[in-house]
């Protein structure tokens, strides 16, 4: 074990965390999975409207990669395909049954699971789908099985992000060992390690789990609990090398998939935010329907901006959208529309101003903060005050970075260390920012360039 | 406040896209946004974000300049005093130099703004914040004889050819109020050398400057030479407290430093340039003080305190050098900015004859130089990487 203490950083202190309670949900009517949410990814189509599908059935593939399907996170009827513009298919969505049916996997393996071998292991992810949980560095996306092993696997068992989910009150009784055997399993995908980061012990010896597995504490601030800034201080990235990294809640998924010889899409959620009246965690499944999850939560005064993840990185949604692939946390935010008269001078309080700054009065208070969508500024031209460098614990420059993305210059960018880069580690600089210069999405960018030029 | 709501809503389709006065949009948002800010929502990216925007760290720069800038506009009326020999209270003090500097301020803002927004208009732009602080500090940086037509016309020198040229605020090289001194400077010599103090006082009056009292010395001791001046205390208590002549808002190392702090508190000022500038200062001083036994130049013998409280140093390095569009933009280059700031300052003073004052051209010097610095700075942080690579 290792311990590592992250810096930079800062903890957003937003109003509506999630009780540390996890309350279970009606069953939804509909689940779907949203192809459009996986990038450098052309989806085709596996099914049609109609067709009966069970957890796991293969819903559509990728052009790029054949090999790679999605399964499909419930059992029941494709209700409806949607598609956006340029016909790109935005999402599939699943009436559920009542009794629903996973396809059938290997036979119940039980306590075996430490004799099983790489191939078997292959071969069930391939029939059960489930490689659209492994993603991997460079690039933040869906491992290509095809492709190089992975040089190392990171799994990351603590979430800093705001409102996200606590998982050390995911990881308690059958879970954990759910957990270890899904540990197990990963450290059999790799021919290094497996490196395991936490925060705060979770009941679970992870050396006796298996001798590739390295564990880490990890203590700071987010993004501490980011896979990309545990990757950057344990062992980062090098050129020509591939790392892995998948969810805690997907790693048990995977343990319950190889113990029991069923896919069981059921994950925890956190729902928070401003608007939400009694935030907590709730027990629901992969793909759910916004709206029947957060039905009857939300503040009736308010109106309101539902995101879909936490309020760093999530997507803008709606009560009729469904939760997002990689995503665990649901907030709600309050939209505010009032202009403020000479609000740019005003002295600022706890109740209305947050800054990382000391520019307001009460900015160092401890006073959870009532956060609502307003941008406080327009998007002004970079006025390089330190606000992202403050925020952002890597060795990575990222003024000369953005400069060299405005640019396109892709040998540049890669100097600067762009693959060690994912956009989500940079949400505090464009939340920081004075400028109000969205960084994370210009990372976004450079790495894109950086993927259709490879 | 709600009649000016009113009154902004009812002409706003003038002003937007189909309105007859498209054209001046960038006006009118300005006045919008100064009076009633923005309800701006996040688009993309964080949903939510930090309270703070431009315009807020352009006005805690402004606020820090604050203290100074009393102290200076009472110090002009001081100085004036001492001069005529008038008794005369505090507020009257204030009040002529009121006099002096309200008209500087007024020439300033109108001719900067109007250039503001004549090219936020053509350019189809918001109007930038970055106008909020020049302005003020071209006063501040200005004698107070100055006439008004050139503040006026160096001010347009200092905005277009310092700072439109390259693009507006966060594009530009030099700090335009800086290159609106630097032009005062080249063109108008007689007005704004150094060697002279600027007196609001009765024709043919004259006096030499702290600076210019060593420099124009051969072969002395520079304290001793500014301790025998009767014209003016030339004390390093006086000095340093700022009851002397010289620009407005430069002489009071005390209000200097408040302004300094509260830069350095609210995380809007790098704290890193300005300690690096007076490591630089320091450090270059003291060896010209060493080298003072083999030189009959007096300005060699003057000491790292007296450097540090003479001239426009403290002023330029606290609210000039800071400024983070036109100095280096990575940490480590703050403090070899800073650093070569305060050395190029002693040097300038000390070594060339022609100037007495180093600090203007020491921190364009460095303005030019920051880019070279970053690059340096970004080509050691990738060779870094590239090592860790290859391993």
């Amino acid at each position: 074990m290792t311990h590592l203490k992250i810096r930079k950083g800062h903890n957003i202190r937003i109003q509506g965390e999630p009780e540390k309670t996890i309350l279970s949900t009606a069953q939804p009517s509909s689940v779907a999975l949203k192809p459009v949410e996986f990038s450098y990814v052309k989806p085709k189509l596996l099914v049609d409207i109609g067709d009966h599908v069970q957890i796991g059935t293969p819903l559509f593939f990728d052009k790029l990669n054949p090999e790679i399907k999605w399964g499909s996170p419930g059992a029941g009827a494709v209700k409806a395909i949607q598609y956006g513009e340029r016909r790109v298919i935005e999402k599939i969505e699943i009436e559920l049954d009542k009794a629903e049916e996973s396809i059938p996997l290997q036979p119940n393996i039980g306590s075996g699971i430490s004799n099983i071998d790489r191939q078997t292991i292959i071969d069930t992810l391939y029939k059960a789908s489930f490689w659209s949980h492994f993603r991997q560095r460079p690039f933040n996306k869906v491992v290509n099985p095809k492709g190089s092993a992975p040089s190392r696997i990171f799994v990351s068992v603590m979430n800093t992000a705001p409102l996200s989910v606590d998982l050390n009150l995911v990881l308690q009784g059958e879970t954990t060992g759910y957990f270890s055997s899904g540990l197990t399993i990963l450290s059999k995908l790799t021919d290094g390690k497996v490196h395991v980061c936490y925060h705060e012990d979770f009941g679970l010896n992870l050396e006796t789990v298996s001798e590739k597995i390295e564990s880490h504490l990890v203590s700071g601030p987010h993004p501490a609990g980011n896979i990309g800034i545990q990757i950057h201080h344990i062992d980062p990235l090098k050129p020509g090398e591939i790392i892995w990294t998948i969810s805690a809640q997907s790693v048990i998924m995977l343990g319950k998939m190889f113990q029991t010889g069923k896919i069981d899409p059921v994950i925890i959620v956190s729902v928070g935010g401003p608007s939400v009246m009694n935030p907590a965690h709730y027990r629901t499944r992969l793909g759910v329907n916004i709206g029947s999850l957060i039905d009857g939560l939300l503040d009736v005064n308010d109106q309101h901006r539902i995101v879909d993840g936490d309020v760093l990185t999530g997507r803008k949604s709606s009560v009729d959208d469904f939760l997002g692939f990689y995503n665990s946390t649901v907030s709600v935010l309050p939209i505010d529309r009032s202009k403020p008269f000479l609000g740019w001078i005003q002295p600022g309080s706890t109740a209305k101003t947050y800054s990382l700054t000391r520019s307001f009065f009460g900015s160092g208070s401890k006073r959870l903060f009532r956060f609502s969508t307003r941008q406080n500024g327009t998007l002004k031209a970079l006025v390089p005050i330190n606000a992202w460098e403050d925020v952002l614990p890597m060795d990575i420059l990222p003024n000369p970075l953005y400069r060299s993305i405005l640019a396109g210059d892709i040998e540049e960018m890669e100097k600067l260390g762009i693959l060690e880069c994912d956009e989500e580690d940079f949400a505090l600089c464009s939340f920081a920012c004075p400028s109000k210069i969205d960084l994370g999405s210009v990372i976004r960018k450079g790495l894109d360039l950086m993927e259709i030029e490879s | 406040m709600r009649f000016l709501k009113n009154l902004y809503e009812r002409i706003r389709p003038e002003f937007e896209e189909g309105g007859k006065l498209t054209r001046l949009y960038p006006v009118f948002e300005m006045m919008d946004s100064i009076t009633f800010w923005t309800n701006k929502e996040t688009e993309s990216g964080p949903h939510i974000r930090d309270s703070i925007d431009l315009k807020r760290t352009m006005i805690l720069v402004v606020i820090a300049l604050i203290p100074a800038t009393l102290f200076g506009i009472l110090n002009a009326g001081y100085q004036e005093s001492i001069v005529m020999g008038f008794e005369r209270g505090w507020l009257t003090n204030f009040w002529v130099g009121l006099k002096l500097f309200i008209p500087i301020l007024v020439v300033s803002y109108t001719v900067g703004g109007f250039w503001e927004m004549l090219f936020a208009v053509i350019r189809k732009h918001e109007v930038d914040e970055g106008y909020l602080v020049t302005g003020l500090l071209i006063p501040l940086i200005m004698p107070v004889t100055i006439p008004l037509w050139q503040v006026a016309v160096a001010t347009t020198f200092g905005v277009v050819i310092g700072k439109m040229i390259f693009g507006g605020t966060g594009m530009n090289i030099f700090n335009p109020a800086l290159v609106t001194r630097a032009f005062i400077f080249f063109a108008y010599p007689t007005q704004i050398s150094g060697d002279k103090v600027w007196i609001k006082a009765v024709d043919g009056f004259s006096g030499a400057t702290p600076l210019a009292i060593p420099a124009a010395a051969i072969g002395e001791n520079a304290v001793d030479l500014l301790e025998k001046v009767q014209q003016f205390d030339y004390s390093w208590w006086n000095m340093f407290m700022g009851w002397i002549p010289g620009s407005l808002g430069e002489t009071s190392a005390v209000m200097i430093l408040v302004g300094a702090l509260f830069l350095a508190f609210t995380k809007i000022g790098s704290w890193r340039i300005m300690i690096g500038s007076v490591v630089g200062l320091l450090i270059t001083s003291l060896m010209t003080n060493y080298f003072s036994g083999y030189s009959t130049n007096t300005m060699l013998s003057l000491p790292p305190h007296y450097h540090l409280v003479m001239g426009g140093f403290l002023f330029g390095t606290v609210f000039m050098a800071t400024d983070p569009v036109s100095g280096t933009y990575t940490d480590r280059g703050r403090w070899i900015y800073g650093f070569f700031i305060g050395m190029l300052t002693v040097v300038i003073r000390a070594i060339n004859p022609a100037y007495p004052e180093g600090t203007m051209l020491a921190i364009l010097l460095m303005n030019a130089f920051s880019p070279l610095i970053d690059y340096f700075v970004v080509q050691g942080n990738i060779k870094k990487r590239m090592a860790r690579y290859a391993k």
